[in-house]
């Protein structure tokens, strides 16, 4: 009787070009978290781009590289593309990667609600985009202020309709991810894995679902009633109706969103400092506390963005002490990352290099955000090219940067390769000189009157600073695109990482690189905040055998 | 250890001059603060401004130094052989006074900036003129309640028609949005006021000195709002009553 000798099974298949219809069909949330990463990165180049053409239009007075409406199409299209489709997108994928890897978990709570939270993704993509092919997309910046997106100012094109559509299934994909999120962390934890020795990145993720779970609907309550208004002749926001409405719904969504971008990046650097200063997370107790301090008041500080709508003075005061009194938590959080650096043995490797360079850039955009909070400054301060400067250096210095760190940290465990150290030194030192170099100079040319969102100026003797932004900001293109080619070249020819190549604390890095489809063959126990320390400095780490490269 | 500080200091010092000379050549559009105002409220918000900027330089050097502190002292490179960091899980007292002095800071800059808000910020009734400005797709109408209209229209080529004020008089703003939102903004004189359809929204100016200052719409209103250019001038009560009574022989 012949035996067939059945080939040995490959741990894992580690490759990434997996036949298409695994890639459609996965509920696997390695691959989802993938594709998530990977929508999120192209969206970053189309909204990159978008910024190129921005900054070309404006490198001098009264240019004309595109008309007037294209370039309100593309300064919409730039923030969107950035808020909605990038960053969100970007880090819920990281955390799909890595939440249930964290917690011992060998999948999401809900795999097919999860597969479906992705997929709605790029339907809300294609939906907005395709408001360039029916008469222009939203030209009405990210926030798309009512009554100019109402139809007497919008006839010709469908451009607001593709765009609350989109953000209404946008909505919906991230109350699914959060809801996922939740379930995951509360129910999937493995034993051992208590509240209290929760990973920060985790703690992160909760905070940041919480957030999204609670203002996702009323963002698409504002825009089912901005349809209403456009397509059935409601009047909620028109002229004749209450466009401060509109700027309250959405700003109740809007401000949460932003910690919504940066509280998983505030998780990231509380990973990553502690791992190459070798010292614990100074404060994990307050750090947690902090994170949830931010979440409440984000929700009661909406109005700030409203100061010179001509509030009561009084219901101002309020927002401006509930905007302030955030600088507390966030300074609590940056005190202790200061602090587990403190006496530290610091390895400046490339993560490393973006956590100190988020630090030194997100502090900036936190102190402007003082100025900003104060309704008299904010008078003056309100829709000029300061706040454009603010909004990237938190969004920029601080979500991007923290993306960059979590990136270079995390790219060896999804692929199996360390990127390349040379060009990611060149990645962070043209980034950081090209964002600085940017947005610095953009605080003064919103003080001296250069308001934001304007297609051209005549003002002769804002030319020079807007030359050197504009230089400046195709740096930052390059640094991108060493990024790009750091990724593609080590994805296929990096250097073998094997399943812990930073020495690491938290249990992701206790699998192997890749991580097989079932995550771990046995959960290791876990004793504290930072298990895989505790069992290498016990001697229970067995190193697996390297992973062979396919 | 020591070259390696010495140089990063050297580089740093290079930097802060680079810094300094940079700021101290007049290029337009690198001026760290607003246009210094010419009416008390854009005053009292520039000293706010200055106010605040006390405590928030003084943050911002010491976390600054505080980072590059880390950077140069606690890198690998620098410490001893075999050196193994101690192992802090957290220090309560400290947390508690790195809670309590920030707190304590942002409670003094919400009251001091609350005291300049109640201060400026109320709907005046001691006016000596009133004036309506409506923000239109694209431009700005005057309204002087006197029959004159200066009409703003929105334009690029410098020939900006002129809201003229009289010296010494505290004008009553009552702002208006004829279609979509508008905001005035004239940084030399004072903040932004929305100009809202629905409902109407007010400010103030009183300038002292003779003078034309310029600003536009601030708020994202269509193909044309970056040809919302305003221009202010400000006249003495003789110049302006002439002026005036040329408006209204117009008008008829």
């Amino acid at each position: 009787m012949a035996t067939t000798v059945l080939p040995r099974p490959k741990a894992y298949d580690d490759t990434f070009f997996k036949p298409i219809s695994l890639w459609l069909t996965t509920t696997d949330h390695k691959l989802i978290g993938i594709m998530y990463m990977v929508t999120g990165i192209l969206s970053f180049l189309i909204g990159g781009v978008f910024a190129l053409v921005i900054r070309l239009q404006l490198s001098q007075p009264n240019l004309k590289v595109v008309d007037p409406e294209t370039y309100n199409q593309l300064i919409s299209a730039h923030g969107v593309t950035m808020i909605f489709f990038f960053v969100t997108i970007f880090l819920t994928g990281i955390a799909n990667y890595m939440v249930p890897i964290m917690i011992g978990a060998r999948d999401m709570a809900f795999p097919r609600v999860n597969l479906l939270g992705f997929w709605l993704v790029p339907v809300s993509i294609l939906l907005y985009y395709s408001g360039f092919f029916t008469g222009g997309a939203l030209n009405a910046g990210w926030t798309a202020y009512a009554p100019l997106t109402e139809k007497a100012y919008q006839s010709h094109s469908l451009g607001v309709d593709f765009w609350a559509l989109s953000i209404i299934v946008w909505a919906i994909s991230g109350i699914m991810a959060s809801t996922n999120f939740l379930t995951t962390i509360v129910a999937l934890r493995a034993p051992g894995m208590k509240f209290s020795r929760l990973p920060l990145f985790v703690w992160a993720q909760i905070s940041t679902s919480i957030l999204l779970l609670v203002v996702g609907a009323p963002l698409a309550a504002a825009m089912i009633l901005l349809e209403f208004d456009r397509q059935l002749g409601t009047q909620f926001f028109t002229t004749a109706g209450r466009p401060v409405l509109y700027q309250h719904l959405f700003w109740f969504f809007g401000h949460p969103e932003v910690y919504i971008m940066i509280l998983p990046g505030f998780g990231m650097i509380s990973e990553i400092m502690p791992v190459f200063a070798r010292k614990p997370i100074f404060g994990y107790m307050s750090m947690v506390a902090a994170l949830f301090g931010i979440v409440f008041l984000s929700m009661t500080v909406w109005a700030h963005h409203m100061f010179t709508v001509g509030m009561n003075t009084w219901v101002e005061g309020f927002f401006m002490l509930m905007t302030m009194l955030i600088a507390v938590p966030t300074g609590i959080k940056f005190f202790n990352w200061i602090a587990t650096a403190w006496w530290g043995s610091i390895e400046f490797t490339v993560p490393m290099k973006f956590v100190f360079g988020f630090l030194a850039t997100f502090l900036i955009g936190g102190l402007t955000g003082i100025y900003l909070a104060s309704v008299p400054v904010d008078t003056q301060l309100h829709q000029s090219y300061y706040v454009v400067a603010h909004l990237h250096y938190v969004l920029f210095g601080g979500s991007v940067f923290t993306i960059m760190a979590g990136i270079y940290y995390w790219f060896p465990k999804i692929t199996g390769r360390l990127l390349d150290k040379k060009l990611g030194e060149w990645n962070f030192w043209t980034l950081f000189i090209g964002f600085n170099g940017t947005f610095l100079i953009m605080h003064t040319l919103g003080l001296e009157g250069m308001p934001r969102r304007i297609a051209t100026y005549a003002n002769e003797s804002w030319a020079a600073t807007n030359l050197i932004i504009t230089l400046s900001s195709f740096l930052i293109a390059f640094s991108v695109l060493l990024l790009m080619i750091n990724i593609v070249r080590s994805w296929a020819n990096g250097e073998i990482a094997g399943n812990d190549p930073w020495k690491a604390n938290t249990l992701e890095w206790a699998t192997t690189s890749p991580p097989p489809p079932y995550n771990f063959e046995r959960v290791p126990p876990v004793r504290s905040f930072m298990p895989l320390r505790d069992l290498r400095e016990s001697g229970e780490l067995v190193d697996e055998p390297e992973p062979v490269p396919v | 250890m020591t070259s390696r500080v010495i140089r990063a200091l050297i580089t740093c010092a290079g930097l802060v001059a680079l810094a300094v000379a940079l700021s101290s050549c007049d290029i337009g559009g690198l001026h760290p603060i607003f246009p210094n105002p010419v009416s008390p409220n854009g005053q009292d918000i520039y000293n706010t401004y200055l106010g605040i900027s006390i405590p928030a330089i003084i943050i911002f050097l010491g976390v600054e130094l505080a980072l590059l502190w880390v950077v140069i002292r606690y890198r690998r490179s620098a410490q001893p052989e075999g050196y193994v960091p101690p192992q802090l899980h957290g220090n309560t007292r400290l947390e508690i006074v790195w809670t309590a002095i920030p707190l304590l800071i942002v409670l003094a800059i919400a009251g001091y900036s609350f005291a300049e808000l109640q201060k400026d910020f109320q709907p005046i009734s001691n006016e000596q003129m009133d004036v309506t400005i409506s923000g239109h797709q694209f431009g700005w109408d005057y309204d002087y309640q006197n029959g004159v209209v200066v009409h703003q229209e929105g334009t690029l080529a410098g020939d900006v028609t002129p809201f003229v004020v009289p010296t010494h008089t505290l004008v009553k703003l009552r702002f208006r949005g004829n279609d979509v939102i508008h905001s005035w903004w004239v940084p030399a004189i004072s903040g932004k006021t929305d100009a809202v359809p629905g409902y109407d929204n007010f400010s103030w100016l009183k300038i002292d000195q003779v003078g034309t200052w310029r600003g536009e719409c601030a708020e994202l209103c269509g193909v044309g709002h970056s040809t919302m250019q305003i221009i202010v001038q400000s006249m003495d009560q003789a110049d302006f009553d002439r002026w005036m009574n040329q408006q209204k022989a117009a008008a008829k």
